[in-house]
């Protein structure tokens, strides 16, 4: 990296987080089995957690030297609020996933972030959410065997109920 | 007979060929639209397939790899968006090509040529490969420990601006792939008493984190950027306009096998380095380059698909991949129970040329599909952003989720994607990351085997290094690497100029 680059937002912090994070690590490396033997388990985690270390000064140090880029902030270019909400909403997600279960959870993913990002009406948002849903559903539950957390759905009996429609099917 | 037997596998078995089928069509559109990456889809695709067996696993997942390094012409050409870094120099004379009303011509030259430049790499590797092997029996522990250290590290020179940016990757990378108990002494590495971190952290969550959500969430900066409607004219290219590029196609196709062989390269490099060729050995084209000129859309697209077949053959024979595709296909084929290298090449010679069968029809399906079916995908690609983001996001998380059905790997596949998000902001490269992940077993067994038959000396094992020629090329290597990224190096260079 040249000395000429310029700084981005929020690169100077990006840079100290990981140099602080790596020197973590690799305190944590030494604790696995200190200079006990070059074929120790913790010898190629230390290597490689003293690598990050340097690399991770060396990063900080040309960072912190740059200028910082003109016209650029924080909130616009670097974490917009769609950014902000999708990480957000994946959370959500993830935390939901076991008590809603896969299809609940996932119709009001799509259809609230093609609300948010697009700005679409609700019925389009339903729409194009439930039907890529299902389409999503029986390639990789039906077709490729995927179990997901059913939650409140009782998909059992549902994928039951339409088994014993096509008995030839089963 | 029993490498033919292999190799028409994939072209009588009707199942194993419709996937092949399936999955060149796939790969063909999720190369092509902007925000979906063949690196993205195989990760993700992984995740479903690995309880299947390995041939049909491999047969959906080398479809798509071929289809999807042709599939990122396509929006070059038409949005003057590469679907894929290996499409970057396709967009510098296909996007003009288009606005003068000629993007089906612009599509049926890059489908003809890039059919001749999978040929290429497909007839390099089954030739190249058995030999490569052979030799690479005769590689010691440490041979293989550099050969990874120089794979890291070619992909992190390569792959960004900052040599120091793409080592920290690398590290990090070896690192998430040590976590877990120590396979020779049960000794607890990172695990921090927390049992589920025991098996490891699961690579396919680090890799649809650092590919497919780090991706998505850079797609969201323009997420209302409109796409730009083209007129589809004429597609299949005359036979005479085939022979007169066939000359640059096959020097075109020489550079993108060799590059592609090469660790820490790919069909970007690949194609970048053959465009330059093709403007020096074409002074005076019918359109300037940069305007519209044929040359520039035939040198690029026959080398970047002839480097598919040359990526494969560092893999196959030693087990070390070109670049980030190539490493989730290592990791594959590790999920498959198989172990990419020269005894796989001795042990299971059938899986490789079952490979080589799979390819050579992948290539033929994306001829097929490449020449048909145009209008329709117009209208695909220009689906918004706002819909196939959210899309990209639950196919990401379903993956994460279904390789052991855990929660824990969806937050690791969130925090790797926010983090990988947060390095491509910041110019540091995610290749070796996953490079390193997937090298860090054979590092790890590599060095402990060096040392220990070195009687744990690190002056022994350097001494043994530089006696040894392979051993010697290899660390000079490094060092070249390593030197070439310093100020002195370049300041030198700067007076010797």
């Amino acid at each position: 990296m040249s000395d000429a680059r310029v700084r981005r937002p929020g690169e100077a912090a990006f840079a100290v987080i990981i140099t602080a994070f790596s020197g973590f690590l690799l305190w944590t490396a030494y604790r696995i089995s200190g200079f006990e033997a070059l074929s120790s388990p913790g010898a190629l985690p230390m290597a490689s957690a003293a690598t990050m270390v340097v690399s991770a000064v060396m990063i900080a140090a040309q960072t912190l030297r740059s200028k910082p880029a003109d016209g650029q902030s924080l909130r616009r270019d670097i974490m917009p609020m769609p950014i902000v909400l999708t990480i957000v909403m994946v959370g959500a997600y993830a935390l939901l996933l076991k008590p809603l279960g896969f299809l609940p959870t996932s119709f009001l993913f799509v259809a609230i972030l093609i609300r948010v990002l697009g700005g679409q009406g609700i019925v389009f948002c339903a729409t194009v959410s439930a039907s890529s849903i299902l389409l999503i559903y029986i390639v990789f539950r039906v077709i490729f065997n995927v179990i997901m957390p059913e939650g409140i759905v009782p998909e059992r009996e549902i994928l039951a109920f339409f088994g014993r429609l096509w008995p030839a099917g089963q | 007979m029993q490498a033919l037997n292999a190799f028409l596998i994939p072209i009588l078995d009707l199942q194993l060929l419709g996937l092949v089928a399936i999955g060149t069509f796939a790969g063909i559109y999720v190369g092509a639209i902007p925000g979906l990456s063949v690196t993205m889809a195989v990760s993700i695709l992984i995740s479903f397939t690995f309880k299947w067996d390995v041939y049909p696993a491999l047969s959906l997942m080398i479809g798509i790899f071929m289809g999807g390094v042709y599939g990122g012409s396509r929006t070059a050409i038409l949005l003057n968006i590469p679907g894929a870094p290996a499409a970057i120099a396709t967009a510098l004379d296909g996007y003009p090509m288009a606005k003068r009303g000629e993007a089906g011509e612009a599509i049926g030259i890059t489908t003809v040529m890039s059919f001749f430049g999978g040929f290429m790499g497909i007839i390099a590797l089954a030739v190249a490969a058995p030999l490569v092997s052979e030799f690479a029996l005769k590689f010691q522990p440490r041979d293989y420990m550099l050969l990874a250290v120089l794979g890291i590290l070619l992909v992190g020179s390569l792959s960004g601006d900052s040599l120091v940016k793409g080592v920290f990757a690398g590290a990090l990378g070896i690192l998430i792939g040590t976590v877990g108990l120590d396979p020779l002494t049960m000794a607890d590495r990172f695990t921090f008493q927390m049992p589920e971190l025991r098996g490891g952290i699961s690579f396919i969550a680090v890799m649809i984190g650092m590919f497919g959500i780090s991706e998505a969430l850079m797609q969201l900066h323009d997420v209302n950027k409109a796409a730009v409607k083209q007129k589809i004219s004429r597609i299949v290219p005359s036979w005479g306009t085939v022979v007169k590029y066939l000359p640059l196609s096959l020097q075109s196709g020489s550079i993108g096998v060799i590059i592609g062989a090469l660790p820490g390269t790919g069909g970007d490099i690949a194609a970048l380095m053959a465009y330059d060729h093709a403007k020096r050995v074409t002074p005076n084209p019918e359109v300037p380059f940069g305007e519209g000129a044929r040359e520039g859309l035939v040198a690029p697209e026959t080398a970047n698909n002839a480097a598919v077949g040359g990526a494969f053959i560092p893999m196959m024979t030693l087990g070390i991949p070109g670049d980030a595709v190539t490493a989730i296909m290592i990791g594959a084929l590790f999920i498959h129970g198989l172990n990419p290298g020269p005894m796989l090449m001795i042990e299971k010679p059938d899986m490789f040329w079952f490979i080589v069968g799979a390819l050579t029809m992948a290539n033929c399906f994306m001829l097929l599909f490449g020449l048909t079916g145009i209008k329709v995908f117009v209208k695909i690609v220009e689906m918004p952003r706002s819909v196939l983001i959210p899309l990209i996001f639950l196919l990401s998380i379903v993956g994460a989720y279904a390789v052991n059905g855990s929660l824990s790997d969806v937050y690791w596949m969130l925090a790797f994607g926010v983090l990988g998000y947060f390095m491509k902001l910041y110019g540091y490269q995610l290749g070796p990351v996953i490079l390193g992940v997937i090298l860090s077993r054979l590092l790890d067994d590599n060095w402990r085997r060096a040392i220990i038959s070195d009687q744990e000396s690190l002056w022994l094992l350097l001494k043994g290094t530089v006696t040894s020629p392979l051993s010697a090329l290899l660390l000079l290597s490094v060092l070249a690497i390593v030197l070439s990224k310093t100020k002195l190096w370049r300041r030198w260079r700067g007076q010797a100029a």
